[in-house]
């Protein structure tokens, strides 16, 4: 049988081999904390762990005062990590903080305790007498439906910027048998779910448990931003078109109709959907179902990746390169990275997402910053499938110093769009309206599976005018459309020591033009 | 086809090449050597190909690899081999005929060569096949052209390619399915060296000879030949084993191919490649990207070079009549053209003809640069006159020579892994399983061994793989490819096919069979994907549908019989059984308990070993402190809180309801379904004396009030004592081992004002029945004892359809109750 050292060695040594074409790897370094093949295929009904033990397959993360990281493991157990930072991280230790969790999806430490979202309940994690052994584990709220079927999941718990804790609930997928016996009863429009199941929710400082918003699929991912407001990721799938970065807030109605089971619960914040529209182009299923509303960023399918996970947000100040502030979402299927830019357009977020880096050993699932600010990355892929060689484990990613040519922001004008980027551009080809390339596109809003990108048009990009700085092209495009996404493709923008972008594409989702100026 | 040894891509030394034993003549390597180095424009040297003995030298002859391997060296019939020849250079596309054997291999689809192939490669290409690809069997079409006409030819047919374009297949992506966006580009070459020399392509293509393969045991037969001189070999029948295999060249690809192009044929060769003579071997398309980076290198093309360059639509248009003029239509599929141009029929033909596509060509005639082998073998069947009969042995082995199974593949002595080859046959994790745990299995007898699906099944891209602890891959073809074998193979094996209930007579008890598996079989094999530790062989799980029972019978009896040299030991040493106790050590209904067994396997228990190694991993075994897991439970619900301990008696509490739900005896619980399987199955109690506690909770009262969980806490032990709420009163509920005969539960309430409104629900059923003074069991067989106290405070209540026993509680600010509960369950 294999043996973890060896696999270990292997998975570090695989990032150093060249890739075709500009190498992330000189930008974002990996370094492999512990991973492990497992013997078998990710969705192998015999799926088992490595040989050697700790199936370090982690669903939630987050650092004690003492530096220390603490997982949360898919089989339900709680560990501390220390060494982490060690590079090569030749003695990191583990130990059991708690066990018997069920699937926990999400990890938070909150004045000295850890707090988890269990398949039924939110739960509060405390060591009494500083043993590093969970003494009590605390309900801190449950109360949303739990049929038994394993698309279930909960997730969380995040913290907004109002001291609120947020988990997001997994929508089921075809209830059977003794499943149906615990939906809802009498639920709205028909529909058989459990209770709050496709909802967004907040826990109050008291243990309220407040539904917020409803709509999500597969909210595998949720975090705030700068500014303490909370999003969350949604995957493609039933009534999703592709994958999704969603502002939640009161009232609010993503994609999965389903999750209108529990409108007519009290305390629902969503009311008098009469009939859920389907088949719609996105713009016009819009228009049909007042509740519904555009996410604030899409990720296109493929381009963009295939499944998006969690949401980090960038709070290094630099120490994690030039994009502090930003929001980088967890790529499962491809196992990678994203990064998102988010910017208010009439009192609604919207934005842009770009590429950041590919071939991690395994699905992404989890990301947290790290003291120092390089981002530590949660890995496990059984039940579906990814890329990379490695059914689980912990990988870390530490910017090098070098600043990579990337477009860093992609704000809307009423004219067309304003990029930054992270170096000065070489004005020729950055003021050259033949370096890029649009398209626009939208979805179908319709209960089947994802959606090609319809109506797709090429607007005409008239005029780039590169700022003094050389950081800023000005981009004015003819045909913009609202709640299209707009991609665009920078193939031809060079440094100024004549280096290509690292990642030439950007996708902005217009939901709506400015008017005037927004910056 | 492709092809390894490519100079000028890889830069690799070419003296590497010139030892090779066996290879093409040193003079024809340095020749092409100078072609690929010398920048010379190629009219120039296509001008030098003047006379026929000068393309002898200059050129190599087509490349058939079953005709190469066994054909040159005497080993086909000749009838094989001249037909072999007839049908991979398409002969009968041009010179009509029935034979089934000579039908045409055909050429590659041209409707996307314009944004496949570069320009430049396909013009040169044109200029001189042979020399620009060494082996191809497409003949040169332009040989009786002068040099002027030939140029004038060759932009006329680029011009019409150029018009051929067609979008590349567009991949399914899903969750299951990853597919990065322009995936072609994100090819690793390190890794697609490894893919290349590790998963087949070296089966038919040149290794690199830099590439270090794992360290490997020698194959057996390979070590014997190392010992033996050529005398030796020729006197053992080991010449065509102890020969080098030449691989099939895949000429320049760099120049050829874009990264795009070469990562898409790869990925489904047979949208361009109909014939089948290269498979796809299950790539997905990362590991497509990264093969034809490997081969691509550094010079990669994204662009084909037709991109900036639109010909003129006259010179089209005389492409469009040339490409059927010179019979290319004939071969090739393109868009928009249909016509083809026949030649006289190939019975009609003169094998003795001073002037023919074999021989000095002329006018509309092809070239085809045979060498003598090739000519003579082929000018046997123009000879021939009638066709003899062929057997569906025949037929097996020559489709097999077409589509070089043999490659892989032993059947009736011919063929294999070549010697040289087997280095890059790996077991996965390289586990010693011998030649049989790395090596492609042997076909002879394979008719007699498959049933017909499950032959069939082999080469369906859907199957999963047998043999997963081999690198090597089956790969796929579509059931038309593979007809020859599918209808013919059992007749060329002459099967005798009985079915199971003839071959086993008497049918036998399949817990027999069990443990005759136990005995021997999950020493190696795996049972539905579970095994002992470090075992890696074939899973028997699904056997009994793929194999012939007779076949079963007999390789069970005697396993070297029908596979020579197989690790399968047997067990039934000279015919006797190992286990005479069991079936009165009769070995034919032995083997029946055994088939009895593994037809049933889904649903049978696994072996007894595989479960006690199954169990070491995921049972939950309280030992020294008690085991709690979360889960989903049948009697518990979806918030069950299973709670495990060392005396053996262990219980589970609905937290959704509050309440005890169900407790037992022996063996706790085995996790495996709660840790790692997907559809999160509901988690069963292992042990007996299960006993469920009656519905609802513990406490009662007039006014309403609400259960809410609090959670547990463990105390130094490790014992929990689950929290909650039932109203304004804070309940602690500890409940755990009484002995080993029962549990004790003490409930400890917490008021902030004195409380007289609550009953305690000390127990219910259907009917129950006072055992003593201060106890009542119920029609579960559950007993509940309380203190006397309690007891006399005690009333019974009949509802409708339940009796419950009833205390009322006078709380003041603490109080504490203890329950015990104990219970004997009849079986």
């Amino acid at each position: 049988m294999e043996n973890r050292s060896l696999i270990t060695t292997i998975l570090i040594l695989l990032p150093c081999v060249t890739v075709m074409g500009a190498d992330e790897n000189d930008y974002y370094r990996l370094i492999s904390v512990s991973t492990a093949s497992a013997a078998t295929e990710s969705r192998s009904k015999n799926w088992k762990p490595a040989p050697d033990g700790l199936a370090l397959e982690i669903s939630g993360m987050d650092f004690l005062d003492d530096g220390r990281l603490a997982v949360a493991i898919r089989k339900g157990d709680v560990w501390i990590l220390d060494g982490v930072y060690d590079d090569p991280p030749s003695n990191v230790t583990y130990n059991k903080f708690a066990t018997a969790l069920h699937e926990p999806l999400g990890l938070l430490q909150l004045d000295g305790d850890l707090y988890t979202t269990q398949r039924s309940e939110l739960t509060r994690l405390r060591d009494l007498d500083g043993d590093d052994v969970a003494d009590e584990y605390l309900t801190v709220a449950k109360g949303w439906g739990v049929t038994g079927h394993y698309h279930e999941y909960a997730y969380g718990p995040k913290l907004d910027g109002d001291g609120d804790l947020w988990i997001t609930l997994n929508i089921g997928l075809g209830l059977k048998g003794p499943e149906l016996k615990r939906a809802l009863p009498n639920a709205a429009l028909g529909y058989r779910q459990g209770r709050w199941r496709g909802w967004g929710m907040k826990v109050t400082s008291t243990g309220e448990l407040v539904p917020v918003c409803a709509g999500m699929r597969s909210p595998a991912g949720l975090g705030a931003n700068a500014d303490g407001d909370m999003f969350y990721t949604d995957q493609q799938g039933n009534w999703v078109a592709t994958n999704s970065l969603h502002h939640m807030r009161p009232g609010v109605f993503f994609h999965h109709a389903e999750a209108l089971a529990s409108m007519n619960e009290p305390g629902s914040t969503i009311h008098d959907v009469e009939k859920v529209p389907g088949g719609l182009p996105l713009p016009q299923a819009l228009k049909e179902f007042k509740q519904l509303r555009p996410p604030a960023v899409w990720f296109p399918y493929k381009k963009m990746g295939q499944s998006a996970t969690d949401i980090m947000l960038d709070e290094s100040d630099g120490k994690f390169g030039p994009f502090a502030g930003q929001l980088f979402v967890g790529e499962f299927t491809q196992a990678g990275i994203n990064r998102v830019f988010l910017e208010k357009v009439d009192g609604e977020y919207q934005g842009a997402c770009f590429p950041f880096r590919l071939g991690l050993a395994s699905a992404v699932l989890r990301m947290v910053q790290g003291a120092d600010g390089s981002m530590f990355i949660g890995l496990t892929n059984r039940g579906w499938s990814s890329l990379g060689d490695a059914s689980y484990g912990l990988q870390r990613l530490v910017w090098t110093g070098q600043t990579p040519l990337e477009i860093k922001e992609m704000r809307a004008q009423p004219d067309g769009f304003e990029l930054l980027f992270t170096l000065p551009v070489d004005p020729k080809t950055a003021g050259d309206v033949t370096s890029y390339r649009m398209t626009s596109y939208t979805y179908l809003y319709h209960s089947t599976y994802g959606s090609d990108e319809i109506q797709v048009e090429t607007p005409t990009i008239t005029a780039a005018e590169v700022s003094e700085d050389r950081l800023r092209v000005r981009l004015r495009v003819d045909g913009l459309r609202e709640l299209f996404v707009h991609e665009l493709v920078a193939a031809g923008v060079r440094g100024e020591s004549g280096q290509a972008l690292l990642h030439p594409e950007a996708y902005y989702t217009l939901n709506r033009i400015p008017t005037g100026q927004t910056r | 086809m492709l092809e390894s040894e490519n100079i000028a891509c890889r830069g690799k030394s070419v003296l590497r090449l010139l030892p090779c034993p066996l290879h093409w003549s040193s003079i024809s390597l340095l020749a092409l050597v100078c072609v690929l180095m010398c920048n010379a424009p190629i009219a120039a040297q296509t001008e030098n190909h003047s006379t026929t003995a000068h393309d002898r030298v200059m050129t190599r002859s087509p490349f058939v690899i079953g005709f190469e391997r066994f054909g040159k060296h005497g080993e086909l019939p000749e009838l094989q081999a001249g037909s072999l020849l007839i049908g991979e250079l398409s002969c009968v596309n041009c010179h009509h005929s029935k034979d089934d054997w000579l039908q045409p291999k055909r050429g590659p689809r041209l409707n996307g060569v314009g944004n496949r192939l570069q320009q430049e490669w396909l013009r040169r290409y044109l200029s001189d096949p042979q020399v620009v690809k060494p082996g191809t069997t497409m003949p040169d079409v332009l040989s009786s052209l002068t040099v002027d006409q030939r140029a004038e030819a060759i932009d006329a047919l680029v011009a019409f390619l150029s018009t051929q374009q067609q979008p590349f297949a567009v991949l399914k992506a899903d969750g299951i399915a990853p597919v990065i966006h322009e995936f072609w580009k994100r090819g690793n070459r390190e890794r697609g060296a490894e893919w290349y020399h590790s998963i087949g392509c070296v089966a038919c293509h040149e290794p690199d000879a830099d590439y270090e393969t794992d360290e490997a045991k020698p194959s057996a037969i390979d070590e014997l030949l190392e010992e033996l001189d050529e005398e030796q070999i020729a006197e053992l029948g080991l010449s065509a084993a102890a020969r080098r295999v030449e691989s099939i060249p895949h000429g320049d690809l760099p120049s050829k191919y874009t990264l795009r192009s070469l990562t898409m044929m790869l990925l489904d060769p047979s949208i361009v490649r109909p014939n089948s003579r290269m498979p796809s071997l299950r790539l997905t398309p990362q590991e497509a990207a990264d093969i034809a980076a490997y081969l691509l290198g550094e010079n990669v093309s994204n662009e084909t070079g037709y991109e900036n360059d639109q010909p003129l639509q006259q010179l089209i248009d005389r492409g469009r009549s040339l490409f059927v003029e010179l019979r290319c239509a004939n071969c090739h599929e393109s868009t928009g053209v249909k016509d083809e141009r026949q030649a006289k029929p190939l019975a009609q033909l003169d094998a003795d003809a001073r002037s023919s596509c074999f021989e000095s060509p002329t006018a509309d005639m092809a070239r085809y640069h045979l060498d003598d082998a090739q000519r003579k073998a082929m000018l046997s069947i123009l000879k021939g006159g009638v066709t003899p009969k062929r057997t569906a042995s025949d037929a097996v082995s020559f489709r097999m020579l077409q589509l070089n199974c043999y490659g892989c593949h032993e059947r009736g002595e011919r063929g294999g892994v070549g010697r040289y080859r087997k280095a890059y046959f790996e077991t996965v994790g390289h586990v010693d399983l011998g030649d049989e745990g790395r090596l492609p299995p042997s076909l002879t007898g394979v008719g007699r061994k498959l049933l017909p699906q499950a032959l069939a099944a082999v080469f369906h891209p859907k199957t999963t793989p047998h043999r997963p602890y081999m690198t090597i891959r089956m790969p796929t073809y579509s059931a038309d490819a593979v007809k020859p074998l599918l209808t013919q193979m059992a007749k060329a094996d002459e099967v005798d096919r009985s079915k199971d209930d003839e071959v086993f007579s008497e049918p036998q008890s399949a817990s027999i069979g069990r443990e005759m598996v136990n005995t021997g079989c999950v020493q190696c094999h795996p049972f539905r994907g579970e095994s002992l530790p470090g075992v890696v062989g074939i899973d028997l799980n699904d056997v009994t549908a793929r194999v012939d029972p007779q076949w079963f019978h007999e390789f069970l009896f005697n396993p070297n019989e029908l596979k020579n040299r197989t690790r399968m030991p047997t067990f039934f040493p000279n015919g006797k059984s190992n286990r005479p106790d069991l079936l009165e050590g009769n070995v034919d209904h032995q083997i029946s308990a055994i088939w009895a067994y593994l037809k049933n396997l889904e649903k049978e228990p696994l072996p007894e070993k595989i479960e006690a190694a199954r169990i070491a991993n995921y049972e939950l075994v309280p030992e020294e402190r008690p085991i709690v897991l979360r889960t989903f439970m049948d009697a518990a619900g979806t918030h069950a809180i299973a709670v495990g301990f060392p005396a053996g008696v262990h219980y589970a509490f609905d937290a959704e309801h509050v309440r005890l739900a169900i407790a037992w005896k022996g063996r706790f619980l085995d996790a495996r379904g709660t840790w790692f399987e997907r559809f999160a199955p509901p988690a069963q109690p292992l042990g007996e004396q299960l006993v469920n506690f009656p519905l609802g909770p513990p406490f009662r009262a007039d006014d309403p009030r609400e259960y809410q969980f609090r959670g547990y806490r463990l105390d130094s032990k490790g014992v929990p004592t689950l929290l909650y709420k039932y109203g304004d009163l804070l309940i602690e509920d500890r409940i755990e081992p009484n002995g080993d005969t029962g549990l004790k539960r003490t409930l400890t309430i917490a008021a902030d004002s004195s409380d007289a409104g609550v009953l305690l629900r000390a127990h219910a059923g259907k009917k129950l029945v006072a055992t003593g003074s201060r106890a009542y069991k119920n029609d579960g067989g559950l007993m509940v004892t309380v203190s006397e106290s309690l007891a006399r405070a005690g009333t019974l209540q009949q509802s409708d359809d339940q009796q419950e026993w009833l205390v009322p509680l006078l709380i003041k600010d603490h109080m504490t109750i203890e329950l015990e509960y104990q219970w004997r369950i009849a079986r």
